[in-house]
């Protein structure tokens, strides 16, 4: 009985003229209240011997037919017809699909997540530190005196009736860190600086920092040029050139800056109108005097630190023309990384 | 500092490099200079010039904040000869009158003031000043007055050292000897400065004072007293060296900052200022004619000697990671004006130490490091090669925090948050700043509740929907402490409890936080406290939660025990409740769990009404009890026997009743 039903359907689709006949065809033998469909919902009632004998021929012709539908009606429109491959309903695939909910990063976290990533690969630890800081760690140790003109270079927020500081730059973890640990040792710290200082485009009272030190026996400057390269190469693309340039900072000797220059455009409208090298990252070598503060041994260790802004960094990265766009939580913004 | 290019050049025979290139020059190797703008000429007779801003390093404001600063880096960068004036031989004194018999100085105090150095010109003439020397100025910002008190300016662009010129007859004296007095001021001393701008002294202010009464603030800015005028004769030229830090201590006190305690507060070579009075004579003669009087009154009880400092070439070598012979180390620190000794070794097998003598204008310098900057920069960094450092393959650390933040983020962003990172800062409550921007940010944040609030409102005006949350540090006072804590908060617009909770509970289930459980209360905009056993993590409200993060940092866990599904088949009934409306539904699964034991293997609330067909302050709950064994396929029978007993039992000690 199978066999025949097979053979009636084989010939109406080869005589088939249209994808229309086509689809009747299919509707009328294998839709749902198809003849061949029926057949095998009947096959409920039969014995379980019987069931699986005929189950299997049934399937295998209905898999048969419709493999022939299809490939019929390929040769009518010179491609699948979807509804009949499918053997479902048609669905309009170029209206909108229907988007799940979803969050964003902060681009300052998405940052950050890159730039531990790249560091953890070379080896570098990623610390935490804390916001609010003393005297001591945040200026002192770092070979900042009192009452030094070098002080004026933090703008500082200190606390009412107690003897804190927001922390200005992430170097206090630099001595706090050594204080604790002997080198060798490579760590990054991204946190959270305060600068006591009139907000615009490029400054807030509150901004994003990440500071590398690495420490051991022979640890020079060229290896703080092989570091940090890698580290733009990987961040900007290899297409990135990098310059440094004196720089001083009381906590390194000798002291550099470093400048980027991108392809392509770079310019922010905080940066525009100024020559196109852009200065994003201070370093150096640790100054004997913060060794000293931390009691290591004189002369035994070398290193260098340094500190790059994240803010500068995502604004470069994403093309950002306000740092103050960072902080207001507007979603309008945030939405878009 | 503003810089004359044209300035510049009259250092040198040879031609400089063209601005630009100059500007850049001066970038690679000493200080990041701009190009600003061609000026001028100004005049037939004037020059063209051009400007350049040179951000001088602040550890080298001691020798280049100046003309003269500047070109010796040009000097040295380019190797061109380069021989400063001796201005000394070109001044000629003709009068017989000592200074000493028309001007006495007494310094009260060394440490304050370490040099003062001081000629004496008469019969000068007040007038404008040449066409070449207004328009030097007026390059650099300054604007001319009158010949003598220009090249008191000039003379300070030039050399760098701030310079005094009194009208000698307006000082107050007794005899016919003026007397120069050095000393802190007395309260209740009263100065009106050049600017007729009044100050109240006090002892933490130096003045320079006649026989009577203050008539400079000594290195900050002159008095009207002695200032120079159309009727000037006779004056005094005083360049002094004053301590850094009774400089920058008044300047702050009075609030007053000028050209000349800028250069104070960051230390300058009292060597310097002999050459400054001897090039300022040379000018006035010149340009105001006038006499010089016999001789030099110079202050100066202890001689700065330029100090040595030893270097190792190991060390040059070690910390910049080049080769680098002795010799080349040499010619560098010469070309900077250091002078450089070489000991041999005498077995010749170790390397040549240095002994470096260090100008006394480059107080910056006074260790190995210090000498091994100025190596490198001369030598390129550009020309430093740029290498991966060889080091044992430690794995960095592990930040358990870190690693949870960012799956945090992960979660959050995937239940459709969005992350914001707002303010430290808020407008009331909190631990005080002694000195904050504004009134709105006047203390730290007590939680992040506050400022996530306001990113609600501010976002509804462009958003129907809101979902915002927060990792960051609150902050807390605890006698002379401040406790920061790292918090999570988000919330939630339009307000629903039921899926913020369901957020939360996501959450610490990804983090296989367990043992979570809510306790009622009812505080402004809080719910329920989330409690892990007796540990508070944190509080619910009907828009807001906010948890303790390194609480949760420390319960979560990556581990995971796999448990095999059932090979047997579950069965799944439902019951229907009418409870009273403060009916709490963790009672009625207490009670649906006791009594259904191991073959209940969970309970799912699917529906909770009240309203219509519903009677007055009652509602309805429905749930599905799936019932599942470990080892047996469970019949009807074995399932409605308990679900019995359920109803039964959610009947008789509830007190509730199932709707059959």
């Amino acid at each position: 009985m199978l066999f025949q039903l097979k053979q009636k359907i084989l010939k109406e689709i080869s005589q088939a003229k249209d994808l229309n006949s086509l689809e009747e065809i299919y509707k009328k033998y294998l839709g749902r209240q198809g003849e061949l469909t029926k057949v095998l919902r009947s096959l409920k009632e039969l014995s379980e011997k019987e069931r699986k004998e005929k189950g299997k021929l049934a399937n295998q012709i209905k898999e048969e037919i419709a493999e022939k539908i299809k490939a019929r009606g390929t040769k009518f429109s010179g491609k699948t017809n979807p509804a009949l491959a499918d053997k479902k309903e048609w669905i309009d695939v170029t209206a909108p699909g229907i988007l799940p909910v979803q969050g964003h990063f902060h681009p300052i976290s998405l940052v950050q997540r890159q730039i531990e990533e790249i560091f953890q690969s070379m080896g570098f630890s990623v610390l935490d530190g804390p916001e609010i800081e003393t005297e001591y760690y945040n200026f002192d140790a770092l070979n900042i005196p009192k009452n030094h003109p070098a002080r004026d270079l933090w703008d500082t927020f200190w606390l009412k009736d107690i003897d804190l500081l927001l922390r200005t730059h992430t170097s206090p973890m630099q001595a706090r860190y050594m204080e604790k640990h002997q080198p060798p040792l490579r760590i990054i710290v991204p946190g959270r600086c305060f600068r006591h200082e009139a907000t615009d485009v490029s400054h807030d009272v509150q901004f994003y920092q990440i500071e590398g030190l690495m420490v051991g026996q022979d640890v020079s400057m060229v290896h703080f040029k092989g570091v940090i390269e890698g580290f733009l190469k990987r961040f900007f693309g290899p297409e990135v050139r990098m310059r440094l340039r004196p720089g001083h900072f009381p906590f390194t000797e000798p002291s550099f800056e470093v400048d980027i220059k991108r392809k392509g455009p770079v310019s922010t409208k905080a940066s525009a109108g100024k020559q196109d090298w852009l200065e994003i990252m201070g370093a150096g070598m640790v100054h004997p005097n913060v060794f000293k503060a931390v009691g290591y041994l004189p002369g035994k260790w070398q290193g260098f630190a340094f500190g790059v802004g994240l803010d500068r960094l995502a604004m470069l990265k994403y093309q950002i023309d306000d740092i103050r766009l960072f902080y207001n939580g507007d979603l309008r913004f945030l939405k878009q990384f | 500092m503003k810089i004359s290019y044209d300035w510049l050049q009259s250092f040198f025979q040879k031609k400089l490099p063209v601005p630009e290139k100059l500007a850049d020059l001066l970038t690679r190797h000493s200080f990041e200079t701009e190009l600003v703008k061609k000026v001028g000429p100004a005049s037939k007779a004037g020059k063209q010039d051009y400007l350049l801003d040179v951000e001088v390093l602040p550890n080298r404001a001691h020798d280049c904040l100046s003309h003269l600063g500047i070109a010796r880096e040009i000097a040295a960068l380019l190797k061109y000869p380069f021989e400063i004036v001796d201005y000394a031989k070109k001044i000629k004194v003709d009068q017989k009158e000592l200074i000493q018999n028309f001007v006495k100085v007494e310094n009260k105090d060394k440490n304050l003031c370490s040099r003062y150095t001081a000629r004496a010109l008469i019969n000068i003439k007040v007038g404008p000043s040449p066409q070449w020397l207004q328009e030097r100025l007026k390059i650099c910002g300054l604007r001319p007055i009158s010949n003598i008190v220009d090249i008191a300016n000039y003379v300070m662009l030039e050399t760098g050292q701030p310079f005094h010129i009194y009208d000698a007859d307006k000082l107050e004296s007794k005899g016919k000897t003026k007397t120069i007095i050095v000393r802190r001021a007395k309260k209740g001393e009263k100065i009106t400065t050049l600017d007729n701008e009044k100050y109240d002294l006090d002892e933490n202010i130096l003045v320079i004072a006649d026989e009577k009464n203050p008539v400079c603030v000594a290195g900050i800015k002159g008095g009207q007293g002695p200032g120079i005028d159309g009727q000037t004769k006779r004056i005094i030229l005083e360049a002094a060296n004053f301590s850094p830090q009774i400089i920058r201590q008044g300047s702050q006190q009075l609030n007053l900052k000028t050209d000349a305690s800028w250069r104070f507060e960051h230390q300058l070579d009292p060597n310097l200022t002999e050459e400054a009075v001897e090039m300022a004579a040379y000018l006035v003669q010149e340009i105001a004619g006038g006499e010089i009087l016999n001789g030099i009154v110079d202050v100066y009880p202890v001689k700065i000697k330029p100090p040595k400092v030893k270097l190792d070439i190991k060390k040059v070598e070690s910390l910049l990671g080049i080769d680098i012979s002795a010799k080349e180390i040499k010619e560098f620190l010469e070309r900077l004006g250091f002078g450089v000794e070489t000991f041999r070794s005498k077995n010749r097998t170790t390397e040549a130490r240095l002994e470096v003598t260090v100008p006394t204008r480059r107080i910056d310098v006074t260790i190995p490091e210090d000498l091994i900057e100025e190596i490198g920069r001369l030598y390129g960094f550009e020309k430093i090669l740029s290498q991966m450092p060889t080091a044992t393959l430690i794995p960095p650390a592990r930040n358990e925090d870190l690693i949870y933040q960012n799956k945090v983020r992960d979660i959050l962003t995937n239940l459709g948050f969005s992350e914001v990172y707002n303010y430290s800062f808020v407008s009331s409550k909190g631990v005080e700043v002694l000195n904050p921007v504004s009134q709105e940010q006047k203390y730290l944040r007590p939680n992040l509740a506050i400022n996530l609030i306001k990113n609600i409102e501010e976002n509804k005006k462009y958003f129907n929907e809101v979902r915002l949350f927060e990792i960051g540090k609150v902050f807390e006072k605890n006698k002379n402490k401040v406790i920061e804590k790292k918090r999570l908060g988000a919330v939630l617009f339009p307000a629903d409890f039921y899926r913020l909770k369901g957020v939360i509970d996501t959450l610490l289930n990804k983090l296989r936080i367990t043992d979570v459980w809510y306790n009622e209360v009812s505080r402004e905009n809080i719910r329920a406290e989330v409690k892990i056993g007796n540990d508070l993590l944190g509080w619910l409200g009907d828009n807001i939660f906010e948890l303790d993060f390194e609480k949760i940092v420390a319960l979560a866990t990556e581990e995971r025990i796999y448990l095999a599904p059932s090979k047997y088949p579950a069965i799944v009934r439902d019951i229907a409740l009418l409870v009273e409306r403060g009916t709490k539904v963790v009672e009625v699964l207490n009670l649906i769990n006791a009594v259904g034991g191991h073959l209940v293997r969970d309970v799912d609330l699917f529906d909770m009404y009240e309203g219509e067909e519903i009677p007055q302050g009652k509602k309805n709950l429905a749930f599905h009890i799936i019932y599942q064994s470990d080892d047996h396929t469970l019949t009807d029978k074995e399932v409605n026997k308990l679900q019995e007993k359920i109803m039964k039992v959610l009947e008789e000690e509830g007190g509730w009743e199932v709707r059959r």
